[in-house]
C-alpha cells in the first residue's frame, strides 16, 4: 500500500494524476507536464516533495560524524548554511545524494534532506557509521511535509506571505521564520535550476500552507506542479537524479561531481582514497557522465544504449524531451574501461554519438551541461 | 461529456488497450481513444509504420512518446498500412487536441475485418469499461 502525503486530498481536489513512486502515492501531473514545466520557468510552481527523508543529526560529535560520511568539508558550513552532498560507500560510490543544512539548534544541529527511495539505506548506512561518535540520528520524515516554491516569481509570492524579500535567506542558505503566519523552515534551494524555495513545515499545518500559496500566488500565475514536470525540470538543468543518474556502482567523479568535493578536506571519509585519487588522476575512472542532444527527432530514454562509431560506448540515464529548448536532450555514462580513443580524447563535448532506439541508431550529440542557464539568486552570497 | 468525447464518430470500435478503428468504405482508420490520450499526457513524438507494412490483429504498428515514457501501440484490426498522418511528424500534439479526427494514426486496408472486430467495443461499452 503506497503512503499518502498529508496533501493527498489537497491534490485530488486539483484532480491531479497520481501514481506510486518511492512507495508514495505522488502527483504526476495536475494540467500538462509541458504547461506546468513552462510555469515555473516563467513564473511560479508549487511542488509536494513531502516524500522526501528529513534526518536531524545532533550530539558532541555530529561534525565529526558528518565529516566522516560525505566527501565535502562540512566544517566550512557556517550556521544556517546548505552544501549539496553525496553520502559515499567505502569504494567511494554514491549510496545516496543530500543537501545538509546547519540548524544549530537544540536537537536539531543539522537536516540532512534525503531522497525518499533511500531513507532507509542511509539510515542503516549512518547507524553502522556512528559507532563511537556521540551523535543522535533522527528520522523525522513522518513528521514533516516539504512544499517547494521554484520559479522566478518565487521570491515575490514568499515575500507576499508574510517573508520579506530582505530576510529572505540567501542562496543555499535557511531559516526558520513565518510563512502564512506559520512557523517554518524556509530553504533557498531546490530541484528546477530556477531561483526557488523548499518550506518544511509540520503535516498539521501543510494543508493549510498549500492552499494559502496557491490562493496567494494566483496573481503570480503560479500552477501546482507534478514530478513529472520536476524530472524534466531537472533534467534541463541537468541535475543528477538517484537511482538514474547516481547508484552505488558510479563515484562523484565519474557523476561529474568532482566541483563538490573538497579537495584540501583533511578527515578522512569513506571512499576518500577512491575519490581523491581520482580527482588526481591516480585511480582511472571507471565512466564519464555526458549530457547530449538527439540531432534526430526522437527521445532517447533511461536505460538505452550509447554507441560511438558504431561501438557501444555507453548508456543512457535520463532521458527526454526539454520544453525550453524544443529538444531532446539526456544524461548518460560513457565506458571508460578499454576504449582507449575516449580514454585519451581532452575534450568530449561536440563528439558525435548515436543512440539505440528500438533497435535503430539515431543521431545524437554530446553537449555541455547544463542544458539551459541556471537563473539562482545568488548575488549576495 | 467532454469536448472530445462529443466528438467521437458514430461507429468505432475500441480495443482493450485503447485503440479505436473506424470503417469508411474499402479502408479503416486508427488511432488512439480520448481516455489513452489523456493517460498519456502531452505526447511529443510519434513514430509511424512505413505504407505497405503489414500488421495483424494485437501486432505493434507504431510507438507513442509522452514527456515522460515510450508506449507501443497496438493493431486493434490487422492490415496494410495504406496512408499515415504525416501532420503528427512535425505535430505530435494533434493527438492531444483531437484524438479522433485530426489525431488519427494510419489507414489501413483489411481483409481481415469480420474477424478482427469480434471482441472489440462499442465506445459508449468501452467507456463503461475504462470509467
Amino acid at each position: 500500500m503506497d503512503k499518502k502525503t498529508f496533501l493527498y486530498e489537497e491534490q485530488e481536489k486539483l484532480n491531479a494524476k497520481l501514481i506510486p513512486f518511492a512507495g508514495w502515492l505522488m502527483p504526476v501531473s495536475y494540467t500538462s507536464i509541458i504547461e506546468e514545466h513552462n510555469a515555473v520557468r516563467n513564473n511560479v510552481g508549487l511542488f509536494d516533495v513531502s516524500h522526501m527523508g528529513e534526518v536531524f543529526i545532533s550530539g558532541k560529535d555530529s561534525l565529526n560524524f558528518l565529516q566522516k560520511l560525505v566527501p565535502q568539508d562540512v566544517s566550512k558550513l557556517k550556521k544556517n548554511k546548505a552544501v549539496y552532498c553525496q553520502l559515499t560507500n567505502k569504494e567511494g560510490c554514491i549510496i545516496d545524494d543530500l543537501i545538509i543544512y546547519k540548524l544549530n539548534e537544540p536537537d536539531k544541529e543539522y537536516l540532512l534532506i534525503v531522497n525518499a527511495s533511500r531513507i532507509d539505506e542511509d539510515l542503516n548506512w549512518m547507524v553502522r557509521n556512528s559507532l563511537g561518535f556521540d551523535v543522535n540520528i533522527v528520522n523525522d520524515s513522518h513528521n514533516y511535509s516539504l512544499l517547494a516554491i521554484q520559479g522566478p516569481k518565487a521570491s515575490l509570492l514568499v515575500e507576499k506571505l508574510g517573508m520579506k524579500q530582505e530576510s529572505q535567506p540567501e542562496y543555499f542558505s535557511i531559516k526558520r521564520g513565518e510563512v502564512a503566519n506559520i512557523n517554518v523552515l524556509v530553504a533557498r534551494t531546490g530541484y528546477t535550476g530556477e531561483d526557488g524555495f523548499e518550506i518544511l513545515v509540520k503535516n498539521p499545518y501543510s494543508a493549510y500552507l498549500w492552499d494559502k500559496i496557491l490562493e496567494e500566488g494566483k496573481e503570480f500565475n503560479i500552477m501546482p506542479i507534478g514530478l513529472g514536470a520536476r524530472d524534466t525540470l531537472r533534467l534541463e538543468a541537468a541535475l543528477h537524479l538517484y537511482g538514474n543518474d547516481l547508484d552505488e556502482t558510479i563515484t562523484p567523479v565519474e557523476a561529474g561531481l568532482a566541483w563538490s568535493v573538497a579537495k584540501d578536506k583533511e578527515e578522512d571519509y569513506n571512499g576518500k582514497e577512491v575519490i581523491m585519487g581520482q580527482i588526481e588522476g591516480k585511480i582511472k575512472k571507471k565512466k564519464k557522465l555526458i549530457g547530449f542532444e538527439m540531432v534526430d527527432k526522437v527521445p532517447a530514454r533511461h536505460g538505452y544504449e550509447i554507441f560511438i562509431d558504431g561501438k557501444k560506448a555507453g548508456i543512457v540515464t535520463s532521458g527526454g524531451p526539454s520544453p525550453v529548448l524544443k529538444k531532446n536532450i539526456g544524461l548518460g555514462y560513457l565506458n571508460l574501461d578499454d576504449d582507449t580513443t575516449l580514454n585519451t580524447m581532452q575534450k568530449t563535448i561536440g563528439t558525435n554519438i548515436q543512440i539505440m532506439i528500438r533497435n535503430k541508431l539515431y543521431d545524437a550529440k554530446i553537449v555541455k551541461r547544463p542544458f539551459i542557464e541556471k537563473r539562482y539568486k545568488k548575488e549576495n552570497v | 461529456m467532454t469536448e472530445q468525447e462529443r466528438k467521437v464518430p458514430e461507429g468505432i470500435l475500441c480495443s482493450n488497450t485503447h485503440e479505436w478503428v473506424l470503417e469508411e468504405g474499402s479502408t479503416c482508420t486508427i488511432g488512439l481513444t480520448d481516455y489513452a490520450v489523456e493517460q498519456l499526457g502531452d505526447v511529443v513524438f510519434v513514430e509511424l509504420p512505413e505504407i505497405g507494412s503489414e500488421f495483424t490483429k494485437n501486432e505493434v504498428f507504431a510507438t507513442i512518446e509522452s514527456v515522460k515514457a515510450a508506449s507501443e501501440i497496438y493493431m486493434p484490426v490487422g492490415g496494410k498500412v495504406v496512408e499515415v498522418n504525416e501532420e503528427l511528424i512535425n505535430s505530435p500534439e494533434i493527438i492531444n487536441e483531437d484524438p479522433y479526427e485530426k489525431g488519427w494514426l494510419i489507414k489501413i486496408e483489411s481483409e481481415t475485418l469480420a474477424d478482427d472486430t469480434v471482441g472489440l467495443l462499442e465506445y459508449e461499452d468501452y467507456k463503461e469499461e475504462v470509467a
